[in-house]
């Protein structure tokens, strides 16, 4: 309390004081399920926003919500929704599919290691 | 039950950007998710699962709080359940944050304008020792407690506490939070037809959240709340402007305060106690003897005793000690009341735990913003369930009087 100090730009305290307990047995999975929950709470967010702007839109006379709802898409629009797409899975799967390509190739942690090793060594 | 519940912005609350408040919203949202769809699931858990468990590993079936401890945190569900709540914990402080560091400079200086037209004190000493039950943890996560500064004549963390408060509560206090004390007004108005306090005490009252309704209902009465928390009265002052009402906030500590004997009619606290400590809590209800002028009424809002509970029951109920800085919170629980007055001076006759039913539906009557009938009637309808907020449809209280002067 005592080096209290005029700032000019004072910032709020941010994290607890109290260390903080784990709930899982794999100390990495507490900070996955925190992020995951941020994620949750952005999309939410993100949502949110969406409704806000259809109904600003509806106070100044259009009806994003009804339009949106009778779009057809064209060829390209289709083609552009579906690589949006497959691309967003390919990010979500990114350590699958990578592990699915070490395991094709017979790469291993083994052999990072023996790199590893050698390397330092050479 | 939808829960649209909202908080009323009055001129002190930090303003939220649209996604803050969404941030805010959600968080809201969550924490109302966890306790009616996930909460419910630890009890089939532990009879199916994590006790027989404990059984085959032990010998023998849980005996205590204590045991079931040990057989859930191994639990994959459980482990879940207590991540998510203390996630949504962190998360409701965060996004509080945000709207209170963009705003900081602003909402000290509008502090200290409110503050200045109060017709009633704010007593802030220079120094001041804070006990250790509060300086050594953040109590319930919150970044800064209840009285940390990051500059002079800061409010910060009462803002952080007084839109946080909202969420964690999750609108069932009311739009201004004020529930519990409005509870007990209720209960001395229905109970104590007479009863005219002409001065009034609220320990440890925070922002004053409980302490303004005490002035609505006696508004001619003297009203003080005290805090050990700097920040959080100063913001408590200023706030009471914003809502339209005068009353003093002094920076004291519940278990020594700097008032004379026998120099008030009505003592109160609301979640006080159980925030305490072990050797705080007795001196608390001396105090509260000495203060009380003859005839006059003490009555502390916290947390039920464990008695009587089921053994799941108190290990949900404990689970804040562990996991969201509220050191106290279980022993709390052990501690006899009736001897803790007896031992302060009061007689054991005039005594007693009672409930004082919640008013939640004086908010739905007044149309507050989302407080919708159907909602408000199902939190006042509610059972007790160990882990939601709120005791079911009432605060336990126990309630001390002062014998009259022979």
């Amino acid at each position: 309390m005592s080096a209290v100090k005029q700032d000019a730009a004072p910032r709020a305290i941010r994290y607890s004081k109290g260390a903080r307990p784990h709930f899982y047995a794999e100390s990495g999975l507490d900070h996955a399920m925190s992020m995951i929950a941020v994620l949750a709470q952005e999309f939410s967010v993100l949502r949110d926003r969406l409704d806000s702007m259809e109904r600003v839109g509806k106070k100044h006379g259009i009806d994003f919500a009804k339009e949106i709802e009778s779009l057809t898409y064209d060829q390209a629009a289709l083609d552009e929704r579906e690589a949006a797409r497959q691309e967003f899975l390919r990010r979500l799967y990114y350590l699958a599919t990578k592990e699915a390509q070490e395991l094709a190739e017979a790469d291993t942690n083994e052999r990072l290691k023996q790199v590893v090793e050698s390397v330092g060594k050479e | 039950m939808l829960n649209t519940f909202q908080q009323n912005a009055h001129a002190m609350l930090p303003k939220a950007t649209h996604d803050e408040a969404s941030r805010q919203e959600f968080v809201k949202s969550y924490k109302q998710f966890i306790q009616q769809s996930v909460l419910p699931g630890l009890g089939p858990v532990f009879k199916a699962r994590a006790s027989k468990r404990y059984e085959q590993e032990h010998g023998k079936s849980p005996t205590d709080r204590r045991d079931v401890r040990v057989a859930m945190v191994k639990d994959p569900y459980f482990q879940h359940y207590a991540a998510a709540q203390r996630i949504s914990q962190e998360l409701m402080w965060d996004a509080t944050v945000d709207s209170v560091d963009r705003q900081l400079v602003e909402l000290n200086a509008r502090a200290k304008e409110l503050s200045a037209k109060s017709k009633a004190k704010l007593r802030i000493p220079e120094k001041f020792d804070v006990p250790k039950y509060i300086s050594s943890l953040d109590i319930h996560c919150m970044p800064g407690g209840y009285v940390r500064e990051v500059v002079k004549d800061d409010v910060s963390v009462g803002a952080v506490y007084d839109r946080g408060v909202f969420m964690y509560s999750m609108g069932y206090c009311g739009p201004n939070i004020d529930d519990m004390g409005r509870s007990v007004c209720n209960y001395l108005k229905r109970n104590m037809k007479g009863f005219a306090p002409k001065r009034i005490l609220d320990m440890g009252c925070t922002v004053g959240h409980s302490t303004l309704p005490y002035k609505e209902m006696f508004p001619d009465a003297e009203v003080w709340g005290i805090d050990v928390g700097a920040p959080v009265v100063r913001y408590a002052h200023a706030r009471a402007v914003a809502l339209g009402q005068d009353v003093n906030f002094a920076q004291m500590n519940a278990e020594k305060t700097e008032f004379e004997d026998a120099s008030f009619d009505l003592i109160v606290s609301h979640i006080l106690l159980h925030e305490t400590s072990n050797k705080a809590m007795p001196r608390v209800f001396k105090e509260c003897y000495r203060l009380l002028k003859p005839g006059g009424v003490m009555i502390h809002a916290d947390l039920p005793p464990f008695d009587k509970m089921d053994l799941l029951t108190q290990f949900i109920l404990d689970n804040e000690t562990w996991y969201n800085n509220e050191p106290f919170w279980g022993a709390m629980r052990e501690m006899d009341q009736y001897k803790l007055a007896t031992d302060a001076g009061f007689r054991r006759e005039d005594t007693g735990f009672t409930t004082a039913p919640m008013a939640i539906l004086e908010f739905a009557a007044q149309s507050a913003e989302g407080y919708s009938s159907t909602a408000a009637n199902e939190v006042a309808d509610r059972d007790f369930t160990a882990g939601e907020f709120a005791p079911g449809g009432g605060w336990e209280v126990f309630i001390a009087k002062k014998q009259e002067a022979a």
